[in-house]
């Protein structure tokens, strides 16, 4: 994270070319606006096709028996909800949701912990060893997670963590990206606030939770969703990790589910639909967190 | 945790006359001169110190053993027996499997790539419209990958599935997709491309709303059609974003392994989707050869830091994503 990349992304509702009638040049207005209307066109429809294979899903999830063997394939929902309710009885789905939430939720609340204090350390604070620390940090981008499956499972039997919520949390309970964009929130805020209130007497943990805390709150609210988010969809370490239903995460019930259930399409496709709509439910409310956020990586290049 | 709080009560009446007497027992050098920066880092450098850097270390040591996992002290050291044992594997053979990797991410670099740009351009400018459509293409993203590749089983199904239907539409030869060796790799780049693409679309548009709007419009006052527009003008701004969205690609694509294990059980026909990921589970966790699963992990990780030097050399622009 190089620059100040957050305050001044642009937002999605900023829309450069709005204010620039000058890109119409020589053309007439007309041909414009149709030129215009043909690329909205082409973008919703594009959208559309992105999308379509949820909605699929959905049709196969209510189709009649036997709804997803013929050709044609189906493209309108039958609405036979018998499949919803066949597999949800089929496996502990309330277990597996309330496990993901838990991991996910204690993943994140860890790794803001985590951010905000060595994004102090490394932003505010002067100490020797302080650019090793920080370089040490730097270097787990170069180590990826599945190098990392081998040795971590040995060490996760030596512990006794297999198959238990420990070693799905806490080895995720850090991140570079976290720790970077709160040190980056803390270079360029205005330093005086933070000497104004030393000066004032109180103590370091004081100035980081009463004035440091709010300042980088636009970065923990980014934080929290790309840990949720990676916490919720990541399928080979707790894979890996995990052997029983009770700690396991819905992502790796699905998966089990979905070489259990055999010839049951519309029964899988339910399962498939159920497990991820609480997710789409997520990102539609959240959408302009998301797309800030990818829209700012662009300026952490620049 | 041992915080040193500040001298005593009433520190704050008197800080001003403190100051003029040139007295400043806390200054604000004190505040932030401190060895206590070890303890605020000490949580987060532990859990990577913990859980990446000194297991990727051990990697190294695993990978010269025959590693027992049920009784580690039972382990035969093999010096590099296991690294030796990569170049006579055969079913499938090392290289076939260093080959399916580069060939997905080759794959993902240049379609994703290719993919993402030309949404961007198009996603560029607009209301409404043009905010929906980026909703809707970041939405993959968004969703598990185990979820999404079960859907794209159907998709991909030869006798009942979508993409043939398609095909049929067009009045194209129906395709194996996932089920023949020659298609099967494409398919996942194909599904991948789907998931990722939102992602890498909004990073370019992130980058093409900071261009300067002066340099293009300068070059359509003097003249310049759309296309050489993009290639003199806005493409030259861009690079540095696209030098990110490559090595971003390509290291998460040496790290697939999601869509491999549900979309084709991993090998694929003929082993035409194992990739190095996936022998890394397969050997090191599947079968339990330990040893050997750790041998192929170095060399994974070995090609990952070759492609970060790379971005490193090549990362206009003051150091990337990094510092």
């Amino acid at each position: 994270m190089s620059s100040s990349t957050l305050q001044d992304a642009p937002s999605p509702g900023h829309k450069p070319g709005d204010g620039a009638p000058s890109r119409r040049g020589g053309r007439t207005a007309g041909a414009w606006s149709g030129w215009t209307l043909v690329r909205k066109t082409v973008a919703v429809l594009l959208g559309l096709a992105f999308v379509f294979p949820f909605y699929w899903t959905f049709v196969i999830s209510t189709a009649r028996p036997g709804g997803f063997y013929r050709f044609p394939p189906q493209l309108i929902p039958s609405w036979n909800w018998s499949n919803w309710a066949r597999a949800w009885d089929e496996a502990p789905w309330v277990r597996f949701f309330l496990n993901t939430l838990f991991i996910a939720s204690a993943t994140v609340l860890l790794c803001l912990v985590t951010s905000v204090l060595a994004g102090f350390a490394f932003g505010v604070l002067r100490f020797r060893g302080r650019n090793f620390l920080m370089l040490l940090v730097l270097s787990v981008l170069m180590m990826p997670g599945t190098v990392l499956i081998i040795p971590d499972y040995v060490l996760a039997t030596d512990i006794h963590w297999v198959d238990t919520y420990w070693i799905q949390i806490v080895p995720w309970g850090a991140s570079v990206f976290g720790v970077f964009l709160v040190r980056q929130f803390f270079v360029t805020m205005p330093q005086e606030i933070l000497d104004a209130a030393s000066v004032d007497g109180a103590g370091r943990l004081r100035v980081l939770w009463h004035i440091g805390v709010p300042a980088v709150r636009p970065a923990l609210a980014l934080i929290a969703i790309n840990v949720f988010m990676a916490s919720w969809n990541s399928f080979l370490w707790p894979e890996i990790m995990t052997n029983t239903t009770d700690v396991q995460p819905v992502e790796v019930g699905l998966s089990a589910f979905s070489s259990d259930v055999g010839t049951d399409i519309p029964g899988l496709a339910a399962a498939a639909t159920f497990t991820t709509l609480p997710l789409i439910v997520f990102f539609l409310l959240l959408q302009r967190h998301f797309i800030r956020g990818a829209l700012s990586a662009a300026g952490s290049v620049k | 945790m041992a915080e040193t709080v500040a001298p005593a009560a009433g520190v704050s009446q008197d800080t001003g006359s403190a100051v003029r007497r040139g007295r400043r027992p806390r200054s604000t050098r004190d505040f932030r001169s401190t060895p206590l920066g070890w303890l605020y880092s000490a949580p987060a450098v532990l859990v990577f110190a913990g859980f990446v850097i000194v297991p990727t270390f051990y990697t190294f040591y695993v990978s010269l053993w025959h590693w027992n996992v049920l009784n580690p002290a039972m382990s035969t050291y093999k010096g590099l027996g296991n690294y030796r044992d990569l170049l006579t594997d055969v079913d499938p053979t090392f290289a076939q499997t260093l080959a399916n990797s580069l060939y997905f991410t080759v794959g993902m670099i240049v379609f994703g790539t290719g993919a993402s740009l030309g949404l961007a351009l198009l996603l560029m400018r607009g209301g409404k419209a043009m905010g929906a459509a980026r909703v809707m293409i970041y939405l993959p993203h968004a969703t598990p990958l185990i979820a999404t590749s079960i859907i794209w089983v159907w998709i991909f199904n030869p006798q009942f599935g979508f993409a043939n239907y398609l095909l049929h539409l067009l009045h194209l030869p129906a395709l194996q997709w996932t089920q023949s060796q020659s298609t099967a790799m494409p398919s996942v780049i194909l599904f991948s491309v789907w998931h990722e693409v939102g992602f890498t679309t909004l990073v370019f548009l992130g980058g093409l709303a900071v261009i300067s709007e002066e340099t293009g419009e300068a070059a359509r006052v003097d003249g310049c059609g759309p296309w050489r527009e993009f290639w003199y003008v806005t493409w030259p701004q861009l690079r540095p974003v696209t030098t990110f969205i490559v090595v971003i690609t390509s290291i998460t694509s040496l790290q697939a392994f999601t869509q491999f294990y549900q979309l084709t059980s991993g090998g694929g026909p003929n082993n035409a989707t194992t990739t190095l990921s996936y022998l890394v589970y397969k050997e090191g966790i599947v079968l339990g050869d330990t040893g050997y699963g750790a041998a192929l992990a170095v060399v994974l990780f070995l090609i990952t830091v070759l492609f970060t030097l790379v971005r490193r050399r090549t990362a206009v622009g003051g150091g990337g994503l990094t510092a």
